[in-house]
């Protein structure tokens, strides 16, 4: 999700900047009243913690590799104001030191991963944690959620900003990215969830925003078999939430641009909008695929081809990576 | 495995600048090549010759170069994938069935894919000639606030070590004939990971309290500030007045 230099323009990036600088600086303040001068050493071995684990390559179905963010991870255990922070200094550094992500697109980048990640993740767990029974199975799924979303939405606010750009139009961008970070969202959830248990269950105290008392930890002794049964169940729905979410937002997704279209036409902004440069900003023109009628359709069309040609790619990719460095430790 | 701060200072001429002036010149060569309008293709020409230049003066592999410059293959193949998919306006360059390339759609890849190689290149010579403390240094000399310059060298200091925790837990798992791929392996490598934050945590804990016994008070002495020599203006100028030649003839029409 690491945009280059070259896909947000000029204006794109200065606002995102400016927003990502203001709230970077907030954090500052707020994390150092917090912490006071343990700020640095514990940001700095955060930051390390986030960027070693994202090394970490982990599985997906079918030996592909996905990418770890870790920003409601990090959220999750050491409070917003350290998480955001932590991952703002792992993509900075991503963008200096090793050219991931555009160096004139850092704004974009640390406001969609370590800003509206982090936050709208957050704010996710705090919300599901008052509205579900308090009890552990409910702090992990709310966790899961969290963090599943975090993704999807740093992907949609991707695909804005690339939209705004003139890049792809949204009506392309927001269902193709969207749909694939659903996807890539669940591996999130999965670790995520998996790394927070494995804390709870040694330093439940580091967990900051765990706040259930201790006997809720206590292993209820379920026998292995009914664990495994247990951790499926919960794969198998998280996998339904997400398809379900796929098939319900993503037609939405893909036609209100359209909504938006009819509502100009309407107040006769039409001409307006054929006047602008296409790279300025996009006015969503009227496209149909030759011999089908509906515009819905042929968007949707557009976007799911989009989509399944990117899921070959990223599968066949992640296969032969993942095939090679097996191979290497093998021998 | 790619750490930052894989590069050794002292090697050449690009390598012994001051980190300052790469970090100026290469950032700003950035954000003159992303202005520049994409229909001037010549002016992209002479960005990579210059780039080409640098890249030959510090004895880069174009081999390391290329394999750094995948990074930005999936942005770019997205825009592929939907260039025949919008901007129907436009001359029709390539018809095959119902999907077609216009001018304007082919303009607007062209567009990302030349400045995404450009300003990436720029900053792939950055991080392959300065060391990461070099780096650091550089950004607390152009006045980078301090949480940030502390923050960065902790975390230098630490994701080395932390990276090879995690490999050798890796191999201790693989050793015992444990190499987990599937999802139903996840909690295996959840635990890992888990163990790896407490081991961190604890060390940052452990590294606070010695800072602490040692009379740290929330502040740092940071290196003092060198002099710029002339190597290092030369490079400023070359590559900054480079960057602001071209782009000032094409906002002037062009040749």
């Amino acid at each position: 999700m690491h945009i280059p230099d070259g896909f947000v323009d000029i204006p794109t990036a200065a606002v995102t900047g400016a927003l990502s600088l203001g709230a970077v600086a907030w954090a500052v303040r707020k994390s150092s009243k917090e912490s006071g001068d343990r700020t640095i050493p514990l940001l700095g071995v955060t930051a390390a913690f986030i960027f070693a684990a994202q090394m970490l390559n982990f599985p997906i179905a079918a030996g592909t590799s996905g990418h770890f963010l870790g920003g409601v991870l990090a959220a999750a255990l050491l409070g917003p104001w350290i998480g955001s922070l932590a991952i703002t200094i792992v993509v900075a550094v991503q963008a200096l030191a090793m050219a991931d992500g555009g160096i004139t697109a850092l704004g974009a980048n640390v406001l969609n991963m370590a800003i509206i990640g982090v936050w709208a993740g957050y704010g996710l767990l705090v919300l599901l944690k008052k509205a579900l029974p308090r009890n552990l199975i409910s702090y992990l799924v709310a966790l899961a959620v969290g963090s599943w979303f975090s993704i999807a939405l740093a992907a949609a606010a991707c695909a804005a900003e690339l939209a705004v750009s003139g890049t792809i139009p949204l009506r392309n961008a927001l269902p193709a990215m969207v749909s694939v970070h659903m996807v890539i969202g669940l591996g999130e959830a999965l670790i995520t969830v998996a790394v927070a248990s494995a804390v709870l269950a040694a330093r439940p105290d580091l967990v900051r925003s765990y706040d259930l008392p201790r006997e809720s930890l206590a292993r209820t002794g379920a026998p292995r078999t009914q664990r495994r049964v247990r951790f499926w169940s919960f794969v198998v729905s998280l996998f339904v939430v997400a398809l379900a979410l796929a098939v319900f937002i993503s037609p939405f997704a893909s036609s209100a641009p359209d909504g938006l279209e009819s509502v100009a036409i309407k107040h006769g902004a039409e001409q307006m909008a054929a006047e602008t440069p296409v790279w300025r900003f996009s006015p969503l023109p009227d496209y149909q695929l030759p011999g089908i009628e509906s515009e819905t359709l042929s968007t949707a069309l557009a976007g799911l081809i989009g989509t399944a040609a990117l899921f070959a790619v990223v599968v066949l990719a992640g296969r032969a990576l993942g095939r090679r460095r097996t191979g290497q430790q093998a021998g | 495995m790619t750490v930052p701060g894989s590069a050794v200072g002292g090697l050449n001429l690009l390598h012994r600048l001051d980190a300052r002036v790469k970090i100026v010149g290469l950032v700003g060569f950035a954000v003159v090549v992303v202005t520049t309008p994409p229909q001037a293709a010549w002016a992209f020409v002479l960005y990579a010759l210059t780039l080409v230049f640098l890249a030959a003066l510090a004895r880069l592999s174009p081999l390391a170069v290329g394999k750094r410059l995948l990074v930005i293959v999936p942005f770019v193949v997205v825009v592929a994938i939907f260039l025949p998919f919008f901007h129907p306006e436009g001359r029709v360059l390539v018809e095959w069935g119902p999907l077609r390339v216009t001018d304007r759609g082919a303009l607007i890849f062209w567009n990302t894919a030349a400045k995404a190689v450009l300003s990436t290149w720029g900053m792939i010579i950055l991080g392959l000639t300065t060391s990461f403390p070099e780096l650091v240094n550089g950004l607390s000399d152009l006045r980078m606030p301090r949480v940030f310059v502390l923050t960065l060298s902790f975390m230098h200091r630490y994701s080395r070590l932390f990276l090879e925790e995690s490999q050798s837990m890796r191999r201790a798992m693989a050793s015992r004939n444990y190499n987990p791929r599937w999802l139903g392996q996840v909690p295996a490598l959840g635990k890992m990971l888990g163990a790896l934050f407490l081991r961190s945590y604890s060390r940052g804990e452990r590294v606070y309290v010695a800072m602490v016994s040692r009379g740290y008070e929330g502040t740092f002495a940071l290196n003092g500030r060198r002099r710029l020599r002339a190597t290092d203006l030369a490079f400023a100028v070359f590559i900054l007045g480079a960057a602001a030649v071209i782009r000032i003839v094409v906002a002037a029409g062009g040749f």
